[in-house]
């Protein structure tokens, strides 16, 4: 009976790791490798501006890793119990919560934050990964079109995730890793600048697939790649 | 061994004692897996129940609210009162808004209600502003307030028969939001969906509303003032086309549709160009009046940075030229993928008038216009009157705060939110190290607007 005893808690054990590896992991890293004296970047920005409003800093946001930074990130390393060398390095960064979101194995490690442009080409990528450049640029448009609106919400992240409004969202296809190769992410930029091949639309759907009976009832404006817009 | 022996081998082993009991505790073991899934999905069907829940309740605590502000915007007497009474307002009917488009209720359910909540919310800014400069409500807008508030009475009393229903557990959101499998498809058909229909059948007779917004009912139909000329035939606008990219590059002009439905009404194209890869194409839309191009976008890639922004700017002004557009100056520009999007604004009498906007992309790789788009000139562009400016330069100057420094001055005509122009000074100047365009009305030395420039690698913006 010993030997049950043992089974049973192995696969107790097993069926909860098994339901935690699936939950997918995500880990948190800093927002370089490291900064070091005498390189210009926005990171470099970031840090100064942290360290300005804790007052260790006392220049002026420029980007440059001058002197004075570098005095600066020694103060807070000697602070913070961490080598002081005046080297922006991971663990400093850390310290001073200078991460991002990276989730494993996604290509989209690099993405340093989740902005419209961001957001936008992912429902793009969730909704017309498949579609001729111009049907991606007017499903940005579409979301764009609503948030101006009175029916629908005023964020482009409201509007997203309106409940129901995207198939791409209910069923997770706009957390898929957007291909390096793939044109979404200039499609979601030229819709943000302004460009709308729909003249306006706020629906779109597919012919073949749409399951509303609803959406049929809207005035189709056009049609492009394998999209009705409409309004 | 044949498979009979094997399964007789099978049984034998199973009539051990000791294997029964693996096989049972499989069986458990599965079973105990399957049942913390199960409170696991629970769990998480809780969680979201709770946050609709949450949502609606806010929702309807929000909507008390407006209700209750509209008609002290009415009793109201002074316009100071009145302001801060709407502006509470404004900010309650767009909280009210946000939390209905977390619910899972389809969006055309509720659009009524959208609608309704964003235009009580946009009405009170606009009228809070008015009542900021001193003036006190008009007639007009009295009445509108209470037609708005008798609206919200009718919202408020739904809502809160919903409220006691869902309180009653006689709503269960999981019936509205799993739509995913067929199965569950029937069960949203049922109650829920019609209660939501219901409320949004208070506002059947929701009357057209025009007052100074950005959600206005006669924003939509403003008649296009730049879109000139005849109406065109498909294949005179084909012919445009082919002058708007050059006869020695396009190779072939197909007509893949048109629209009648939008305020602008067009043709549309694709455009194949000689010795271009397949796919390399570009999409254009032709006005049916006057033959304009609306946009143009060509989707080839760019894959290096030979010309500078300076020349880009001068290839794009030169191919606006080129195509009639005379006098448009650049404003700001985007650099992204080694191509630049810049904004050409038109300038009558060295005053730059913003709402005529032109976008014009242009591949920094040989200076080729690769996108195109006049929306904003079509819908706006008309040779203005422009008044001599009431107020002199100097006492615009004197309205802007010492503490900024500042760099250049100039006249420009801004659009504001609901379509309409303002005559203004426009003075570029610095403080705490950004800068900044402050816009003093040229007319009643009003301080109209403020942005701030973002000066970034990649272009300058505005915000």
């Amino acid at each position: 009976m010993k030997t049950v005893k043992v089974m049973v808690v192995l696969v107790i054990v097993f069926s909860i790791a098994l339901s935690l590896i699936f939950d997918g992991q995500v880990f948190i890293t800093p927002i370089a490798e490291k900064l070091v004296p005498g390189i210009e970047s926005e990171d470099v920005e970031k840090v100064q501006q942290r360290l300005k409003n804790w007052g260790y800093y006392d220049g002026n946001v420029t980007g440059k890793y001058d002197l004075k930074t570098y005095l600066a990130v020694m103060d807070f390393q000697r602070v913070y119990g961490l080598p002081v060398n005046g080297i922006a390095s991971g663990d400093t960064l850390e310290k001073m919560g200078l991460t991002t979101f990276a989730q494993s194995g996604a290509a989209m490690a690099a993405a340093s934050r989740v902005s419209d442009e961001q957001l936008l080409a992912r429902a793009i990528n969730g909704e017309a990964r498949g579609e001729i450049y111009e049907g991606q640029v007017a499903v940005g448009a579409v979301i764009l079109n609503r948030t101006r609106d009175p029916k629908f919400p005023k964020t482009i992240a409201g509007v997203i995730y309106q409940p129901g409004a995207f198939t791409a969202v209910s069923d997770g296809q706009i957390n898929v890793p957007i291909d390096p190769k793939s044109t979404v992410v200039k499609a979601a930029r030229d819709a943000l600048n302004g460009w709308d091949p729909t003249n306006g639309c706020l629906y779109y759907w597919n012919p073949a697939t749409a399951t509303s009976k609803w959406i049929w009832s809207r005035k189709i404006v056009k049609k492009i790649g394998k999209h009705y817009f409409g309004i | 061994m044949s498979i009979r022996e094997k399964l007789l081998d099978f049984k034998r082993r199973l009539a051990d004692r000791k294997m029964y009991s693996i096989v049972v505790v499989v069986i458990a073991a599965v079973a105990m897996w399957g049942i913390y899934q199960y409170k696991h999905a629970a769990n998480l069907r809780q969680e979201l129940d709770n946050q609709y829940n949450r949502a609606f309740y806010d929702m309807t605590g929000y909507v008390n609210n407006v209700e209750v502000l509209l008609i002290k915007a009415l009793i109201s007497s002074t316009p100071s009162k009145t302001a801060a009474t709407l502006q509470e307002a404004w900010r309650q009917a767009n909280l009210a808004q946000t939390n209905l488009g977390q619910l899972p209720v389809s969006q055309p359910v509720l659009a009524n209600t959208s609608k309704f909540l964003t235009q009580v919310g946009d009405l009170a800014y606009s009228i809070n502003n008015q009542s900021m400069d001193g003036k006190k409500l008009t007639e007009e807008q009295y009445k509108l307030i209470e037609k708005l508030h008798g609206y919200s009475v009718s919202l408020e009393q739904s809502l809160n028969d919903l409220q006691n229903q869902l309180t009653a557990g006689r709503i269960k959101w999981k019936d509205l939001a799993n739509k995913g499998t067929k199965l569950f498809q029937k069960a949203s058909k049922q109650m829920p969906n019609e209660q939501f229909e219901n409320i949004d059948k208070t506002f059947q007779d929701y009357p057209t509303l025009i007052y100074d917004g950005p959600f206005s009912d006669h924003l939509t139909s403003v008649e296009p003032k730049g879109l000139t000329g005849d109406n065109i035939s498909s294949e005179k606008a084909k012919e445009s086309i082919i002058k708007f990219f050059g006869k020695d590059k396009v190779e072939a002009v197909t007509d893949i549709g048109k629209d009648d439905s939008s305020t602008i009404k067009t043709y549309s194209f694709n455009v194949t160009f000689k010795n271009a890869p397949k796919g390399q194409e570009a999409k254009v839309d032709v006005t049916q009046k006057g033959g304009h191009i609306l946009w143009m976008l060509h989707n080839r890639p760019v894959n290096e940075e030979k010309i500078n922004m300076d020349q880009a700017k001068e290839f794009g002004k030169k191919f606006l030229e080129e195509h009639g557009y005379e006098n448009m100056v650049d404003t700001y520009y985007l650099k992204e993928d080694n191509t630049a999007v810049i904004n050409y604004a038109y300038s009558q009498n060295n005053v730059v008038v913003y709402p005529d906007l032109i976008k014009v992309k242009v591949a920094l790789d040989n200076g080729e216009v690769v996108g195109f788009e006049s929306k904003g000139y079509l819908s706006s562009h008309f040779e203005r009157d422009i008044p001599a400016p009431k107020i002199s330069l100097e006492e615009a100057r004197a309205l802007i705060t010492s503490r900024m420094e500042i760099l250049s001055t100039g006249l420009a005509i801004i659009p504001t939110d609901y379509k309409t122009e303002l005559f203004t000074y426009e003075f570029k100047g610095k403080l705490n190290d950004r800068d900044f365009l402050v816009y003093i009305n040229a007319e009643t030395g009003k301080e109209e607007k403020i942005l701030m420039i973002i000066d970034t690698p990649n272009g300058i913006l505005t915000m």
